[in-house]
């Protein structure tokens, strides 16, 4: 006797339908599982053996072949432990099969039977209509995150035993409700803000400029003056997330199982800073059977990696691709997946080794050799995806006992919303949203200067030795600043502006 | 296999025996020779023919006496069941394996006795 429980996999962050087949036959009692599972759902048959028994049934001691279908795909995880006992309930009759297919199961069995959360809900749930079905059951902590998807039912359920009385109808579940722009709205609302920093007004700038046009940024300061302090706060001032670019986060979050659990939707920009000690594959997402990296954790948010050049240069190298393509396809043998990765890059370092070297009041003891050795650690082609590079002096004693606050973020978000949307209505037919990614080519079509500010440039080029390279950069960074003045040529203060912020190119150090 | 030996054995399954025609189930032989060894009891229990296998011990130095039925022991045992069905053309019945462990003093009085149900799976493990 055969019986058939629907269940689903996520590989990379698309669900698949798993069909858990179970046939009951003859022979010396056994219990099998096949259909490329791995070790997480081989030792699913002890778990589900002592979930059943402790639920008050009993486990048919017949031979019983578990297959998960399609066979080709790997499957991982304990998600399938619910479907798999209640397939195997169900060909003892224990359950009521009518209605059984309507029904997506997922859940891990605690040996007393408890159904725990699982990774990957939010995928599933949104996947669910494309498999033809309609509700599912799931742990009653992810239920929240199923019902995120409106067009669905979705059951929270606690333990088995509640699971086959509901299948019974001997229980009635409430599907999850939940309206969703509601709860988008409460987990949108930052704990810090931008005037929480005190001082520091230009950094704070630099850092309106490259929210306003997508620049990566680079914030070079000596230790304690603030980098990670004014990072973090970035995300306030980024334009507020839309339930789209939520939905997405929360898809990564959800297979990554960094869902919080009353948090089951992203609704702020997430700002992720991984150690430097970072191995490549857990940037940029890897493994065996891959899970999302750091790069895709921060989707629709900021990367900050504090200590650039202490990071391992392969890692450093390798984030160069996924930067242009706003998304990471990770290959290995058993998949290949893409999870998207649309970040903004912010890098802190401090000048020299030992951090003092911009600092007037603190002596630097690091010999020139050594501060150039620092400063190549971040290679050309990294730096040239950073626009903007950012000094952050420290700060001075009148700041630190200044009593009045900063301005606070949400102005300073209206003012990049408002430059944010210049930029999308010029770019409309471009294909692009921001400054930050204009090509060679756009940049003489868009940034119109004035005569002073060619003038300027022309002087800043000979006399500071500016490259190129950065040429290309000023003219970008120029054209948001401009934007945020509302104005559409560039003039020679938003130049002259944008030049303050290639401190690195300047030479004044290494 | 000394003397003392094979003469506890004897009074196990002479024990178990009558322990599980007390439990409902039907004994079919006992002692049943196959080329892999010998199945001390073969029996019908609810439908299903149960081999089963008796552990006898005088002391508890050693542990339990079902802990003697190791995992050499148990392929042994499902290849003699096999053996068993050929031989009287069974096929596609439900079958299990119950060890009754038996524990004696030294005189050879039954102290306990327990049945341990489809003792033996196969789980490809």
């Amino acid at each position: 006797m055969v019986s058939r429980i629907f269940s689903s996999c996520v590989i990379g962050i698309d669900a698949y339908e798993v069909t858990a087949e179970v046939d009951i036959g003859s022979g010396l009692p056994g219990f099998n599982i096949v259909g490329l599972p791995d070790v997480a759902i081989k030792e699913s048959r002890d778990r589900i053996k002592a979930a059943i028994r402790n639920s008050g049934f009993s486990f048919p001691a017949k031979k019983i072949i578990v297959n998960l279908a399609p066979a080709d795909i790997k499957k991982e995880g304990a998600s399938f432990d619910l479907p798999i006992a209640l397939a195997i309930l169900s060909t003892e009759d224990v359950i009521d099969s009518s209605l059984l297919q309507e029904y997506v199961f997922l859940g891990e069995l605690s040996l007393d039977g408890k159904v725990k959360p699982v990774n990957g809900v939010l995928p599933i749930a949104m996947a669910l209509k494309d498999m033809g079905k309609k509700y599912l059951i799931v742990p009653k902590e992810n239920s929240k995150e199923a019902a995120v998807v409106r067009a669905i039912g979705a059951y929270p359920v606690d333990n088995l035993k509640e699971v086959v009385d509901f299948l019974n109808k001997k229980l009635s579940i409430k599907p999850e409700d939940l309206d969703i722009e509601v709860a988008f709205k409460r987990n949108s609302r930052y704990k810090i803000d931008f005037s929480d920093v005190k001082g520091q007004e230009h950094v704070k700038r630099g850092l309106e400029v490259a929210a306003a046009g997508c620049h990566n940024i680079l914030l070079i300061g000596p230790p304690g003056s603030g980098k990670s302090m004014l990072a973090k706060r970035l995300t306030t001032i980024l334009s507020e997330m839309t339930l789209e670019e939520g939905l997405e986060t929360s898809q990564i979050h959800s297979v990554a199982g960094i869902l919080p659990a009353n948090k089951f939707l992203v609704g702020t920009r997430p700002f992720r800073s991984p150690h430097h000690t970072i191995s490549d594959a857990a940037l940029l997402g890897g493994g065996t059977n891959p899970v999302p990296g750091e790069i895709s954790l921060a989707h629709n948010g900021v990367l900050f990696m504090d200590e650039l050049p202490e990071f391992r240069r392969n890692v450093l190298e390798v984030l160069r691709l996924p930067m242009e393509d706003g998304s990471i396809t990770v290959a290995r043998v058993a998949n290949t997946v893409t999870y998207p990765a649309k970040f903004m890059l912010v890098g802190a370092m401090n000048p020299c080794p030992c951090g003092h070297f911009t600092d007037p009041k603190r002596e630097c003891h690091c010999s020139p050799i050594k501060i150039q050795n620092y400063l190549s650690k971040i290679s050309g082609p990294l730096l040239d995806r950073i626009d903007i590079h950012l000094e952050v002096p420290r700060l001075k004693y009148e700041h630190l006992t200044d009593k009045r606050r900063g301005e606070p973020s949400e102005e300073i978000r209206r003012r990049v919303d408002k430059a944010r949307e210049v930029q999308k209505s010029r770019y409309k037919k471009d294909g692009i949203i921001f400054n930050a990614h204009l090509e060679s080519k756009e940049l003489e079509r868009y940034c119109s200067l004035d005569k002073e500010a060619q003038e300027l440039l022309k002087l800043a080029i000979l006399e500071l030795g500016i490259s190129a390279r950065a040429y290309d950069k000023i003219l970008k960074v120029s054209r948001t600043i401009a934007d945020l003045d509302g104005k559409e040529i560039i003039e020679t203060h938003h130049i002259s502006e944008a030049i303050s912020y290639r401190s690195l190119d300047r030479n004044l150090w290494g | 296999m000394g003397r003392e030996r094979k003469m506890t054995g004897a009074a196990g399954e002479i024990i178990a025996s009558s322990f599980l025609k007390k439990l409902g189930y039907r004994i079919l032989r006992s002692n049943f020779r196959t080329p892999f060894g010998e199945i001390d009891i073969v029996a019908k229990h609810k439908g299903v023919i149960v081999f089963v296998e008796v552990r006898s011990r005088t002391t508890s130095s050693f542990g339990p006496p079902y802990l003697s039925v190791t995992r050499i022991k148990q392929t042994h045992i499902i290849k003699n069941a096999l053996s068993y069905m050929n031989r009287h053309r069974i096929i596609n019945a439900c079958w299990r394996i119950d060890i009754v462990s038996v524990k004696m003093d030294r005189d050879r009085k039954l102290e306990s006795i327990e049945l341990i149900e489809n003792a033996v799976e196969d789980d490809h493990i």
